[in-house]
This record gives C-alpha cells, structure tokens and sequence, in this order.
C-alpha cells in the first residue's frame, strides 16, 4: 500500500498503545448489519505502469488541438500556456496546500491570490474582485443572488446573447429563489436595446456578455445608459483577454463584472476546471460570494495578508451568508496571475491584436466562400459566425473527417440557426490553418456538402 | 522529544533560505514603518519588460481604431512587466512562504489533508485528457466521458448510491444540486415543502446551501454524546420537512449509531436523508451511505479520493443519489449506449427533461475526477478499505495521545478524526485553541481546524488521515503536549506565538476596516 505507511507492526503498537484488540474493534459504533461484507466491485489495484498504460488508452480514445485543426471556443479557449505557468502550479507548496486558515503559514498563496484580485480589478477597472469562482457561468448566477439581495427587486433580465451555458446555471441557481429570470431578445446578434428599456421597470439585474456569444460586440454604452436609468444593476461577463484593448466595465456603468478565466493559462481539459472572476464597486464589497483577500500588518508591523470580511461567509453567517461558496478555484486564479504576470500589460495587448487579426482574417476567407455569409454585421473580437448553405451539424461531420474542427454548431443552442458555425481563432492557429478551413469549406459546399 | 527553540534554530519553517522573518529582499515598499517579505508582482514591474513572446502574427494587423472605434480601451490595464526569471523567482519566493502536505502533517478537521499521489497529476496531465475541447463531439472525447462514466460508477459502488452527477465543481456545489433535487423532488408530489433540518455539529455549508435552494435550516442540538438527538429530531420532523442534512460519521468525528432509526423518522414523514460526504474517508469498503438509507449525498474528490486541494480548489463534489431520484440529478450526464459500437459508445445524456439544470458551464472538474479515479484504480478494493482502518486507526491513536493533556468533550474510540477542547488552558492560564494553532506553526506543524464544531468550546478539530506515519504522529503528539506543558508554564510562548514564521498574527479587525483587497500603484 503505497500511500499508507502503517505496517502491521505499526498497527499492532498503535492498537497497544490504543487498547483496542484489533481495527475492528474502532469500529464498533458501525452497526454491524450495516456494514460492507466482502469486497466492494472495484478493479484494482494497479501498480504505476498498468495505471499509466490504461490512463494512455482513455487518453487516445480523445482527439485535441494536436491531431486536429480546431476552431472550438464558445467560452472555453485553447490558448498557448507558457511553460513556467505549469511549473509554479506544479509547486507542491501551493497545490497540496489548503484554504489560508492558517495565515501565518500561508502567506504564499494569500499574497497570490491578493495579486489575482489586484489583476481583476485592473483588467475591469471595478476596485474589488473576489478571490476566485467556479466559472463564468456561476459567477454571472452569483452576480444575479447578490442583485437581488441588493436591489430587493426580484426579475432577472438575462440577454439571449449571453453564453448558453451561463443562462442554464443561471437559472439552476434561480430557480429556488422565488426569481423570475426573463430571457431579453436580440437583435442583428446582440441585445435589443429597446426591448430593454421597457423590460426594465422592476428589475434587479441585466446581464449581458461583451464580447457576447456569437463574438460581437454589444452595445454595452447604451445598454449602461439605460440601465443606469433604473435601480437594476448592470452585470457583464468579460472575456478577459478583450480587456485588453476594449473599454472595460467601469466605463460603462457595469456595477458587477464576472467571466470566465479559463482562458487565462489553464487548459481546455475537458471544461474542468474553468476559473470565474467576479469584481464590484466598492459599495457592494459586502455583498461578494467567496473570499476575499486583503492586506494586513503583523504586531510588529509587517505586511501580510489574510482572508478578509469573512463575516459575509458560510462558516460564521451560515444560512445568512452571501452564497455557499467557500474555496473553489484557487489553483487555477494562481495560474491565471502568472499567465498575466509573464504576458504583461504589452503581452496581453498583442495577444487581443492577434486574436483579433485573425479572426477577421479568418471572417473575410470564409465570408469568400460561395455560399458562406457572415451571419452578422457588427464588430466581433475572437469569434464570429458564418452561416452555411446547409446543415451546420453536417459540415460539422464532414469536415472531422478530415481533421478539421470548423467550430461550434449554433443550432445546439439557438432554433433559427441550424445552418450557423461559430468560428474561433486562438494565437495556435496559422494562416494556413484557416486558409485550409476556408479552402475545406469550399470543397464540401462544391460537391453539395461531403468532404 | 525535541523543544520549540530546538526546532526553531533547525528544521525552520518553510520560509526561503536566508529570509529570516522580517528580513525580506530588502525592500521596503510599503511605507517607513512597514516591513514587506515580498513586494507585490507589482512593484517589481519594470516598463518593456515581458515573460512570454508569441509566435508572429502572419496575417493583416487589425486596424482597431476603424473595427472597435469607441468600444476601445482608453488606457491599456496596468498589467506588471517582468521577464520569465523574476515572475517565476517571485512566486517561487512566494510559495517557500506556505505550508503543505508534501512538507509535513496538515491536521485540518474534515478537510482530508491526505497525501496527494504524484502519479495522478501526471495523468492528469496527459495531453490526450487535458487537452480535449469540452465542443468535441462525442466521439471524438470516448475517452473523457468513459471515465466520467466509470468514476460515477465507481462511487456508486463504494457509496452503494444509484445513480452520480459530476458536474458539481465543488463540495458547496453538490450540496445545492443536493438540495436542488430534494426540492425537484417534493415539487413533483405537489408541494416543494418549506424546511430542512440541519443538526448543530454541520459544516456551515450545509444550512447556507440550504438557504439558497429557498429552504429554511432549522438547527437542532446534539444530544449528549455528541451525535443526533433522536427524540429532538422526531419533535422536529412534520409534513413540511423537505430533509435532513447529516453528516456520518459527524464532525466530532462519531459515528451516528442510531443512522436506521433516524432515516426511518425522516422517511415517515416523507423527508429525505442527505448524506454530506465530507467525512466519507472513514467510511471507505467498511459501510456504504446507499446502504445506512441515505437518499442523497455529495462527495468531496479533493478529500476522500486524494485530489490535491491546490490551496483552495480546484475540487470536485459530485451529487450521488438513489434511484428515486435519478431523473432529477443535474444534466448532462455521463452515459454508455452500449448497443452502439466501440468508439461511439459513450456519451453524454441532455435529455433528462426532469434534471434540475446545470450546475457548472461544462462537465464538472474533470481534471480533478482524472485524479479521483486513478487513485481509485491504484487502490483497489483492499486498498480502499486499508484507507478508512488507518484513518481511523491513525485518529485513535493520536487521540489516545493526546487526551490525558487537553480536554476530550466526547470520549470513546473516534472515527476518522476527533475534536479536543483547549477549555483547560483557558481557564488555567488564558491560552485558547487560537494561541495553540499559531504555536503550532513555531514548530513547523500546521494547525488543526479551530473553532468548530461549534458546539465545542475552544475546539480543535484533528483528523490526521491515514498518510501519516506512526512517526509523524508521535511527532504531532510531542509538539502538542510541549505546548500543553508551555501553557502552564510559560503561556506567553503560545499566546505569543507565531514567532518563527514570515509574519507574525495578523491584525484582522484592522484589515476589515481600512480594506485593502487591491494593489494601487503610488
């Protein structure tokens, strides 16, 4: 038994020392009709080269970015990470540490963490994040908990151009809160600002997503003016690398900004674990979820840092507390705070240049397809969508076939687009890739769609 | 045994080579009359600096003025610039700063600080698991859902459930999927029902979870030997019990010898019994939930299957359930089609038209099951079982050592961990569960969680998991009892303490008053 130490030896001093005959008898409390008579069904136990052996088998029943040309995003994003991020997390030090109870012995991780809030708050320009979420999607739920509480207002309005994946959490978290969650429409792709207007009576929140689903920008400066007009508050997901060159939250009224960091040096794994970033105005600090980290001196006047308004959490305000969130993504917030900390305020800029170049690259080889239209007008940041002569999801099947991952299907989500793709570039893709993407979609519209 | 001014002068704590307390690297950022260990990323930033270069840009730079005109950024963020060797010295610096596992005992009450084996993060680090779009179509991820789908069967039979959801990415999370289906549940039989009992000894998670899933925690008192008062409960249970939230064996680490009796109440009225796993480790191939009679229960991957707690999260708490309640569990689901052919077999379920929706934007913490099912793999059957005897033999043990020196509210052998009280100290000499934690640390231990249970006056909750050797133990004892000894005799060592680590106690009341929870450059 590799992990466990205790020889029988061991075990049978300890069992003196205890005064107990045997195990067994320590469990004398187990009601013995309950107990588990015999083995459970379980294979094992394997030694590390039958354990390798096996992971490697799963592992090649997967396909990745390293068999195939993919254009898959919708929140989730196959970015280059830089090597000395995996190495810091790699650090036993951080990641077979616990939750900072012990401040003094954990001021690594609580000065990281401080760090990745300080990062938050400058990328959204909202003075106050929190210590890290799940992800994206039940950051924006949280974001709409702490709404209602604040406003005493009980109607969500959640824009349809927010990630699918978001509005379903959204309202899984809602759904026992009495809420009514009402599903804004949109128009050209984003959210229709004058249904807006009129929808926003007795609202406590609006959420929307700037780069939104489909990629676009939305109209964050006049939906920030008319939700300012009322006592809802704004809620916009971000994607954060778009922070670098886009107008941040702050500046248009967004009293809560929440998104998804996966994007931020963590892999795509599978859509686990994702990262979620919540940040607010200072005169909502008391109605964040989760931890927060704060700077503190030391009786000789050190800094340091702690968990801070820990009266707003689960394990002192029980049922009165801001959410049930306590630890979550940790490990992954610090990852994202060495991503940014090696890109750095010129690195992150080119990273948005880029993404940005090649997706309208991307958008104008594809829109010179016979066949192929840009589905939308306006101004889009990582992805867009083109729409097809026919079936998405058959593209989809036929384009695999040659190694080639066009991009997600929008008629999974949305009814009126079948025909639609949302197409995603990331810093991997050459010119060449999507040139081959392009060319492929070429070939399969010319023959009437097969590959 | 060795003393605290031995181990001070040897073994240090974790703190980087030659930054002795207060020392730093020198710099003094933060005001004259403020010591700083290590400034902030920020304030080793130094302009054109960078640690990561991309490939170049081989198509037409964008022109962002004409495609994002107003929506543009005024001023780009102030991000730190620094080349790759200072980032990775300051966090390095940084890291030297914590405790953890790999370094020594972590005796955190309910938390599970075991061991996490390294065999997994390379697993999990495989590119054929990490690198796999959450997009892909399913026949292209066989592999990925096929172990979601095998892991979920796997806690089945070692929990003796039905039926599991990974998708809840954390412990918090499964509870509310728990008590999300619970209300799905009622509501399908005409009434949502308004309140869920939550024994006084619970997790605070539980009656926050509680509350958010729109249910009113009704707390009820332990009996006297710390485990649920029956006759109370009875009193408690009506027609508008939705549940009851127990945790077993609870958090004074006993077990609920009257679990039958209990589970027989609530189902009489038409409750049902959520099981929070946070303590199955001392469960392991000895008693299953499915079996005592418990409807629901979350696990916690991070603790009972050897995920690393990555100095809060990532985790996993996937939400477990019988039969009954299969159809509501949170969609999608693993599954395996198995009249399909080899390569197409598994997939993932979305038509679950009674799900109580998503919990998480994709398919859970799948990294974290990747590890979860590798040590299920490498244990086997035995090697689960051999996991709770030692936990539970390791919590005995130390728990046999220690109660002669600190007071012990709830006697008899222990499950997996066991909570003394330091009432003693404070009445004899003014030292409390808090001062005897930050001595911990002067010796290069961590401390036990404090504080809680709530019901325990000064509490210290201990559970040493079954990773620690005999020796470690012994250890552990030895700094313990010192520190009963220091506490008689010269208590300002322990209400003193901590001496030997980066910084000393922190002022918490100041810090929630002039709040500081972002870096400002000057």
């Amino acid at each position: 038994m590799p992990y466990v130490p205790n020889t029988d030896r061991d075990r049978r001093a300890m069992l003196d020392t205890i005064g107990a005959a045997s195990v067994d008898e320590l469990f004398a409390d187990v009601p013995a009709e309950l107990r588990t008579s015999g083995d459970l069904d379980v294979p094992g136990p394997l030694s590390e080269l039958e354990l390798l052996r096996h992971m490697r088998k799963l592992a090649s029943a997967n396909r990745t970015t390293d068999d195939v040309v993919s254009f898959l995003g919708g929140g989730v994003y196959d970015t280059v990470v830089p090597s000395a991020v995996r190495h810091i997390t790699g650090l036993p030090h951080f990641y077979t540490a616990y939750t900072p109870y012990q401040a003094e012995a954990s001021q690594g991780t609580l000065q990281s963490i401080y760090e990745f809030q300080s990062l938050i708050a400058r990328l959204t320009g909202l003075p106050v994040a929190n210590a890290s979420m799940y992800d994206g999607a039940s950051a924006a739920a949280e974001a709409c908990v702490a709404a209602l509480a604040v406003t005493r207002k009980r109607k969500i309005l959640l824009s349809a151009t927010t990630n699918p994946a978001l509005r379903a959490v959204t309202k899984t978290y809602l759904g026992a809160s009495g809420a009514e969650v009402v599903e804004l429409p949109s128009r050209d792709g984003v959210t229709d600002v004058d249904v807006l207007g009129d929808a926003l009576g007795d609202a406590a929140a609006v959420v929307v997503q700037h780069p939104n689903f489909f990629g676009l920008l939305e109209p964050v400066a006049e939906i920030g003016e008319r939700v300012s007009e009322s006592s809802a508050l704004l809620v916009s997901s971000v994607d954060p690398i778009s922070l670098a060159l886009l107008a941040p939250p702050s500046a248009y009224g967004a009293e809560i900004a929440v998104g998804e960091g996966q994007c931020l040096g963590a892999p795509v794994a599978f859509g686990g674990p994702l990262l979620g970033f919540m940040a607010t105005t200072r005169k909502h600090v008391r109605r964040l979820p989760g931890r927060i980290i704060g700077g503190a001196t030391d009786d000789e006047g050190r800094r340091g840092y702690i968990m801070t308004l820990q009266t707003r959490e689960q394990h002192i305000r029980r049922e009165k507390a801001t959410s049930n969130i306590c630890t979550n993504q940790g490990l992954v917030a610090l990852g994202a705070t060495v991503y940014l900390s090696l890109l750095g305020k010129a690195g992150l800029r080119e990273l948005a240049v880029q993404l940005a170049s090649k997706a309208r690259y991307a958008a104008d080889a594809l829109s010179h397809v016979r066949g192929v239209k840009l589905r939308f007008d306006g101004p889009f940041f990582r992805e867009f969508v083109v729409e097809l002569p026919f079936d998405a999801a058959r593209t989809k099947c036929e384009l695999s076939k040659i190694a080639i991952w066009p991009g997600i299907n929008c008629g999974c989500y949305y009814d009126d687009m079948k025909n639609c793709l949302l197409v995603t570039v990331s810093e991997r893709h050459t010119r060449e890739d999507i040139d081959t993407l392009a060319s492929a979609l070429e070939a399969i519209i010319a023959t009437g769609g097969t590959a | 045994m060795s003393t605290a001014t031995e181990r001070e002068r040897g073994a240090g704590n974790g703190r980087g080579a030659g930054s002795g307390r207060g020392a730093g690297n020198g710099r003094d950022a933060a005001g004259p009359n403020e010591r700083v260990l290590e400034p902030t990323i920020f304030e080793l930033s130094s302009p054109g600096r960078t640690g990561h270069r991309l490939p170049p840009l081989d198509v037409p730079e964008i022109d962002l003025g004409a495609a994002f005109g107003t929506a543009l950024r005024e001023a780009p963020p102030e991000l730190p610039e620094l080349s790759e060797p200072e980032v990775v010295r300051h966090f390095t610096r940084l890291a030297e700063m914590n405790h953890h596992v790999d370094r020594a005992i972590y005796p955190l009450g309910s938390c599970t600080m075991k061991y996490n084996p390294k065999i997994n993060e390379d697993v999990a680090a495989l590119p054929g698991l990490a690198g796999v779009h959450p997009e892909a179509e399913g026949e292209y991820a066989q592999g990925s859902i096929a172990l979601l789908h095998h892991l979920g069967r796997l806690l089945c039979e070692i929990s003796g459930m039905d039926a599991v959801s990974l998708q809840p990415p954390a412990g918090a999370s499964g509870e509310l999927a728990g008590m999300l289906i619970v209300r799905a549940y009622h509501s399908d039989r005409g009434n949502p029902r308004s309140r869920v009992i939550v024994p006084d000894s619970a997790h605070g998670t539980n009656p926050a979870s509680v509350a958010l899933a729109g249910y009113e925690a009704i707390e009820i008192a332990s009996g006297p030997d710390g485990r649920i008062d029956v006759d109370a409960l009875r009193a408690a249970v009506d027609d508008e019990t939705a549940a009851v939230m127990i945790t077993n064996p609870n958090t004074l680490g006993v077990f609920e010898t009257r679990i039958h009796e209990i589970v027989d109440v609530v189902h009489a009225a038409g409750g049902l019994v959520y099981l929070d796993g946070a303590n199955l480790n001392a469960s392991l191939g000895v008693v299953r939930p499915g079996d005592e009679g418990f409807d629901i229960m979350h696990f916690n991957l991070h603790k009972t299957f050897s995920a690393p707690h990555g100095g809060g999260g990532p985790g996993s708490g996937p939400v477990g359930v019988m039969a009954h309640l299969a159809q509501y569990l949170p969609y999608p689901v693993a599954a395996r089609d198995e009249t399909k052919a080899e390569g197409y077999e598994y997939y993932m379920d979305y038509d679950r038209p009674k799900s109580i929706g998503r919990v998480h934007a994709a398919y859970g913490n799948f990294l974290v099951a990747v590890k979860a099912y590798a040590y299920i793999l490498t244990l086997g059957p035995a090697g689960l079982r051999r996991v709770a005897e030692n936990a539970v033999l390791n919590a005995n043990y130390l728990q046999k050592l220690l109660a002669p020196h600190y007071d012990l509210p709830y006697g008899g052998y222990c499950q997996h961990e066991f909570v003394l009280s330091a009432s003693r100290q404070k009445e004899e000499s003014g030292v409390t569960a808090l001062d005897i934690a930050k001595r911990l640390l002067d010796y290069g231990l961590h401390a036990p969680t404090i504080y809680f249970p709530l019901i325990v006056k000064e509490a210290l909750m201990i559970e040493p998991t079954e990773t620690e050797s005999r020796e470690s133990l012994d250890r552990f004892a030895d700094v313990m009892l010192a520190i009963a000894r220091e506490s008689r005799e010269s208590p300002e060592l322990v209400t003193g303490a901590p001496t030997t680590t980066p910084v000393g106690r922190l002022d918490e009341a100041r810090a929630a008053k002039d709040l500081d929870v972002a870096w400002e450059n000057d």
